[in-house]
């Protein structure tokens, strides 16, 4: 018996896990932040003045800012636009490939405008 | 003694067009399993009633049906855990040959496919050493009783018949991890294929339903993980 094609599962399964990290250690700590603490009040918004913030983005030649998009933003996408793909095979929506192309490409594409706004600013 | 109406699943190619439903009558006590009451009805009531079993303790694998929609065993499932009415039918996922019994073909193919053996060139007499630390690595994977139980809970495999399945990955690992083992590389072409490792999606029923407890499951993510690190020295193979 001839071998099966090698799947090409594993990239989009370790961007899922790792966006899956971070959908749970990152996502919920900058709700609390961003979400709730900040609009009630409770935050010192000295710190969280656009000067103060841009410094801390672009500390490390601007990895921090970086790492941060990459966190919050682009990781959890994958995450997200995988359960989806995984979802409508669920559903039996078929016309995988295609289904394929457009959770991962939405994904990446609003990945790298997020990369890019960062870089930009 | 109490009272227990059976709603079983009856198809019989030869006459029915499709499956239909037949309702008796059994007395159960605390010790009567669904097995026990099968065999009563078919050796009491309705001697056409096709089922398979052969062991009644659970160790054979033969008598997987499906009860109130759970696959279970019937030797292992009583009717003090239920109420009135039960339906059984036969395990979903599987075409159905006569009533309870499912043609099970595909699925003996699929454990095949992954190579169940020790691979290994040694020819000596002596009896191979493992150390308990090497046995406990594998032991747990190989209860397995081949029942056929998880790809019935599988959704994957309901949608995918092609899909390995739960218990092919699980004899995948149980020789991958084996000590005495040298075959990992001709069973990785398997796990890592579309309808391996991956094709499943990490829904968990099949540890829920196994009877031996032995987490099929964590096999499979075990499996992703090997395939993940397969994949990866693949790229810097020539």
């Amino acid at each position: 018996m001839s071998s099966p094609k090698r799947s090409d599962e594993p990239i989009w399964w370790a961007l899922f896990s790792a966006g899956g990290v971070c959908f749970a250690v990152f996502l919920p700590g900058l709700i609390l932040a961003l979400g709730l603490l900040w609009p009630l009040g409770l935050l010192n918004s000295a710190w969280l003045q656009h000067d103060k913030i841009l410094t801390l983005l672009q500390s490390g030649y601007g990895v921090t800012g970086l790492a941060f998009a990459a966190a919050v933003i682009c990781l959890p996408l994958f995450h997200a636009a995988h359960r989806i793909h995984h979802g409508l095979h669920d559903l039996k929506f078929g016309f995988s490939q295609a289904s394929k192309l457009l959770c991962y490409g939405l994904a990446l594409l609003l990945s790298l405008l997020a990369l890019v706004l960062v870089v930009a600013v | 003694m109490s009272e227990y109406q059976l709603l079983l699943q009856r198809y019989d190619p030869e006459h029915d067009n499709e499956p239909r439903q037949q309702r008796f009558t059994v007395q159960g006590e605390h010790t009567t399993s669904v097995l026990d009451a099968l065999l009563y009805v078919q050796q009491q009531l309705d001697p056409t009633l096709g089922l398979r079993w052969s062991c009644r303790m659970a160790i054979c694998g033969s008598c997987g049906i499906m009860v109130n929609g759970i696959p279970k065993l019937g030797c292992k499932t009583f009717l003090r855990d239920y109420h009135a009415e039960i339906l059984i039918e036969p395990l979903a996922h599987f075409a159905v040959e006569k009533d309870l019994i499912v043609d099970m073909t595909q699925f003996l193919a699929h454990l095949s496919a992954v190579k169940p053996y020790l691979i290994n060139d040694y020819s000596g007499t002596q009896p191979h050493k493992q150390t308990p630390a090497q046995l406990a690595k594998y032991q747990q994977f190989s209860n397995c009783i081949n029942c056929g139980l998880c790809y019935s809970a599988c959704p994957q495999f309901g949608l995918n018949p092609e899909f390995l399945g739960p218990a092919a990955i699980t004899l995948a690992q149980r020789y991958n991890l084996d000590s005495r083992d040298n075959g990992k590389a001709a069973r990785m072409p398997q796990l890592n294929a579309k309808n391996g490792a991956w094709g499943c999606t990490f829904v968990g029923f099949c540890s829920d339903v196994c009877p031996k407890q032995l987490d099929p499951a964590a096999a499979v993510n075990q499996a992703k993980v090997e395939s993940a690190k397969d994949f990866i020295i693949s790229m810097f193979k020539p």
